[in-house]
């Protein structure tokens, strides 16, 4: 930190998309308007499972206003994947749909009214093939295959083993083994899904999407478009909210190009509604198996896991989501012995890819099991975790040194802040107090992408602009590139202007998932700054005939340390550069530290991350038993993010955290289903929170200062909403007694769960648990 | 499909229009006149997205025939700005840190005008009621809830605490 201190880092400034935003100017995908642009239309396959017999798209065509009509014929038949072993999904199908809602064939037309009636004129004969829906059927040895090049339906499986696991038990004082089970959660961003393509003569096209990568999109279509990927790119638009919901490629944005590609006309797709639910992505629904054995005291010795994870129809960002959410309780508790058999299973449904929780069966299992182990040796809540918490310095099972680390800080404030112990050890009726627990790493390679780089470049009037890859999803990347680029050229957050998040102009960068914008897109715009600060000293130093390491830049202006009043503006150091033919342009670029070698199956250990975030939620809530409705009183957080930078955008992602994992993800929020269908896909019967159902929120930010983040940063986003789930979890399962081991906790269950409640430290239901196979799974890499 | 002139004032400005009689308001708004401002966030009058002020009432625009316009006050998230000086529901929603992604924040703010409109100073229950139809999915609605309170001039301490 510089003497003066800060000057903009961590203070609680406004954000700078925050104006447009509130006067209606912001612009999303759907908001756009281009001469000529045609409306776009998908029809979806109404089968869980079908082989395609033939299309017939002549009525469709001669309908008047109708420009273009594609089906898969029109395609290359490439196959889209996260990896190169996970290819298995035609962006539009050609021989078979296997889910209700897969992309069939589509339309482009003058107006919506036009390209409906289209879609109904297109005729597609199908063989209903028999389906399966959920993992169990899916696995059993005659199940149907859902892709016939796979020997069987499970699509991903990852062994972690380490330690001696079996020894470990034969030494535990106690074991148990309890299963969890969760149902699908969705993301229910307020923005549907959308997407414009605009095609050129010159063979290029524009598309704007929501998007949490525009590189990994362009790249995705140049290889499914066959076009280089100098002809795709994918301009900046604002997103309404991801969630992880739109960190992958979907068929909408390849089907929106090959229409405007067709018609060579722009051409605008919007989802509907259901739609976003369906056709882009949803959380897997999950059974865990939890087998942990403690010494005495509470310490772990062994934990044994197996987790089922339903994967609808594709792999998406399968290897990943079977991984995470084993990765994340690595690194919260210390586990010297350690097994996970993790398999994502092909089912006939939407497919899965990542959403902040991580799944709930997991994350909740693990805590409630941890609540069941401490009432069995006599000892509370606070104290088991305390003794398994992770310390700085540590290394986790599969080998990520950890280099800062607050859990046990943020354990102890959040339960001196709510009287935790006190409120156990005096129970009132119906009411309850729980703790979760969250790490989360800022940050990945995948094996499939790079660390961000930042370019900044000065104008006469000692302004700058920043160039970054980095996209806003909503969370704020903007605000938090421009924040520092401002802190470190010692100019105000208004004499900075920011290109980013477009694939012609700006430098590649990983994409803002996995908590690495930040970390990763912060440090490059940082050392960007840098750079051209340092080229700024150099011009100023002549100037003012002092030495570059005696000068600061502040207020726009560059001076000898102490002496303000001397100094000279950087408009005039910029306009001396120019004239001498040095222009100051600033180059940064930031990968993180971690093993490339590491890899999700064939490799899991090394490095994962730099960088790991860490919390401790505390909820608290009354439980009336009549109607098993859950009012939750005060949600405490105290969360390591290592520093905030703008410590009221923290406390927003921390508050948004608990709305979605806790309030909404823990009580009510569960994909429903009839035969294939998703019963539920509308806001009107998928229960997301809204503001008369939230408790307070008491925000704790913890700062450990990271050796290696930007001013110590880490990640704010993801990791509360996986605690809250649990603490969630926890305080309704104390108000009553009870073990919860099936989310979410709906009033439905929670009846259920009362009126059929049995002695002893047990789970509310029993669940049949599942267990390691060994299947035979194509995973070449 | 035989369309209809409508008459109806449209953040101050008194426009006719012919409209097809299944058209919605929303779709007026947003295609015909281009007040994208208007966010259609689940087209079943659920999410609050598409909320603009009728004679200065909240009114779901998704399910608002635009013949019901018909010679009325319309006020969109465009209109609320007066000759570029923001509103203080506005500047409490920047200041307080109440905008994420942004989708909800026009629907959220003129509910919120209506709300200010109606009473003055209201307490947090008249606040949750009022904004009960209006989804937001980033913020967990705390600051939401602050920036109202600002506006209104009743703020809580809404300080953070840093270690």
């Amino acid at each position: 930190m510089p003497e003066e201190g800060y000057s903009l880092i961590g203070k609680s400034v406004p954000r700078i998309d925050a104006r447009s935003k509130v006067t209606g100017e912001a612009l999303f995908t759907a908001d756009l308007n281009l001469p000529r642009m045609l409306v776009g239309k998908v029809l979806r396959s109404p089968f869980p499972h079908a082989r395609i017999l033939n299309i017939d798209t002549a009525d469709a065509k001669a309908l008047r206003g109708v420009h273009a009509v594609v089906t898969g014929a029109d395609t290359a038949g490439e196959k889209w994947g996260v990896f190169r072993y996970t290819r298995d999904q035609q962006l539009l199908c050609v021989d078979k749909v296997r889910y209700v809602g897969d992309e069939v064939a589509a339309v482009a037309a003058v107006d919506e009214d036009t390209a409906l009636e289209a879609l109904r004129l297109i005729k597609v004969e199908y063989e209903e093939l028999p389906a399966v829906i959920d993992c169990r059927s899916a696995m059993a040895p005659d199940a149907p295959l859902i892709h016939e090049d796979r020997p069987t339906n499970v699509n991903v499986a990852v062994k972690i083993d380490v330690g001696d696991v079996e020894a470990a038990f034969k030494e535990s004082f106690l074991i148990r083994e309890d299963t969890f089970a969760a149902e699908e959660d969705s993301y229910f961003m307020t923005e549907p899904y959308a997407v414009v393509a605009n095609v050129h003569s010159d063979g290029s096209i524009e598309v704007w999407m929501p998007n949490a990568s525009p590189h990994t999109k362009a790249k995705a279509l140049s290889n499914a478009l066959r076009l280089p990927l100098s002809k795709v790119n994918v301009r900046k638009i604002t997103i309404g909210g991801a969630f992880g919901g739109r960190s992958d490629v979907f068929p909408a944005e390849f089907i929106t190009c090959l229409l405007s590609i067709h018609s060579q006309r722009p051409v605008k797709l919007v989802y509907s509604r259901e739609e976003n639910s369906v056709a882009t992505r949803m959380g897997h629904a999950m059974i865990t198996t939890i087998k942990t054995g403690v010494d005495r005291e509470g310490n772990v010795l062994a934990r044994d896991i197996v987790s089922y994870l339903d994967g609808g129809a594709y792999s998406s960002t399968g290897p990943i989501a079977t991984s995470v959410p084993f990765l994340c309780h690595e690194q919260t508790y210390r586990l010297p012995n350690v097994r996970f058999n993790g398999y994502r299973v092909y089912t006939n449904k939407p497919v899965r890819g990542m959403i902040r929780i991580h799944g709930r069966s997991f994350a909740c299992g693990i805590d409630t099991q941890l609540d069941m182990i401490a009432e069995e040796l006599g000892i509370d809540p606070v104290t088991i975790r305390l003794r398994n918490a992770r310390r700085p310095g540590e290394t986790t099972p599969t080998g990520s040194h950890v280099a800062s680390c607050g859990l046990v800080e943020c354990i102890e404030r959040s339960a001196a802040q709510t009287n935790f112990v006190e409120k156990i050890n005096n129970p009132v009726p119906n009411r309850g107090i729980g703790m979760g627990i969250n790490s989360v790493q800022t940050g990945f390679p995948l094996g499939i992408r790079g660390g961000s780089q930042a370019f900044i470049k000065f104008h006469e009037d000692g302004g700058a602009t920043v160039v970054s890859g980095v996209v806003d999803n909503g969370q704020g990347n903007d605000n938090m590139l421009v924040q520092i680029a401002a802190e470190e050229l010692g100019l105000s957050m208004e004499d900075i202007r920011l290109i980013s998040a477009d694939t012609e102009v700006t430098p590649t960068d990983a994409g803002s998932y996995s908590m690495i914008s930040t970390f990763g897109g912060g440090n490059a715009v940082k050392a960007a700054a840098a750079d051209a600060r340092s080229q700024i000293f150099e011009v100023a130093s002549d100037m003012l005939e002092a030495d570059p390491d005696d000068l600061v830049a502040r207020k726009g202006k560059v001076y000898v340390k102490g002496a303000p009043a001397a100094g000279v503006s950087i408009a005039k150091v910029v306009r001396k550069a120019l004239i001498e033919g040095r222009p100051i342009m600033g180059r940064g670029s930031f990968s993180p530290q971690v093993d490339q070698r590491r890899e999700w199956i064939t490799n899991p250990r090394g490095q994962l991350s730099q960088a790991f975030s860490f919390g401790a939620t505390v909820a608290e809530v009354d439980v009336d038993p009549e109607t098993g409705q859950v009012k939750a009183r005060k949600v405490t957080c105290a969360q390591d993010c290592g520093f905030a930078l703008n410590p009221l955008i923290v406390e927003g992602q921390f508050e948004g955290g608990v709305a979605m994992g806790g309030q909404g993800g823990m009580l009510g929020e569960e994909h429903r289903w009839h035969q294939g269908h998703v019963i539920n896909p509308s806001m009107l019967e998928y229960k997301i929170p809204i503001i008369a159902d939230m408790p307070e929120i008491a925000p704790i930010i913890v700062e450990t200062i990271d050796p290696s983040g930007p001013y110590g940063a880490k990640e704010a986003g993801m990791s509360v909403a996986m605690s809250a789930a649990q603490a969630y979890c926890n305080a309704v399962g104390n108000a009553l007694g009870i073990y919860f081991n099936h989310f979410p906790l709906t009033p439905e269950r929670i009846l259920d769960a009362i009126t059929n409640k049995k002695p002893g430290i047990r789970t509310a239901w029993d669940i049949e648990p599942v267990r390691a196979i060994e299947p035979e799974i194509k995973s070449e890499q | 499909m035989k369309k209809h002139l409508v008459t109806m004032t449209v953040n101050g400005q008194e426009i006719d229009i012919a409209v097809a009689p299944n058209a919605t308001l929303l779709e007026i708004l947003r295609d015909n006149l281009g007040l994208t401002g208007v966010k259609e966030g689940c087209s079943e009058g659920v999410c609050g997205a598409c909320t603009v002020l009728m004679n200065g009432n909240p009114v779901r625009s998704c399910l608002t025939l635009a013949l019901e316009a018909e010679g009325a006050e319309i006020l969109t998230i465009e209109g609320v700005a007066a000759g570029g000086e923001l509103h203080p529901v506005q500047q409490a929603f920047i200041d307080r840190g109440a905008v994420q992604c942004g989708f909800c924040t026009p629907g959220m703010i003129l509910s919120t005008k209506a709300l200010l409109e109606r009473i003055p100073h209201p307490t947090d229950e008249e606040i949750k009621t009022a904004l009960a139809g209006n989804f937001c999915r980033c913020t967990g609605y705390a600051k939401i809830l602050d920036a109202v309170r600002e506006a209104a001039g009743t703020p809580e301490s809404g300080g953070h605490d840093r270690a």
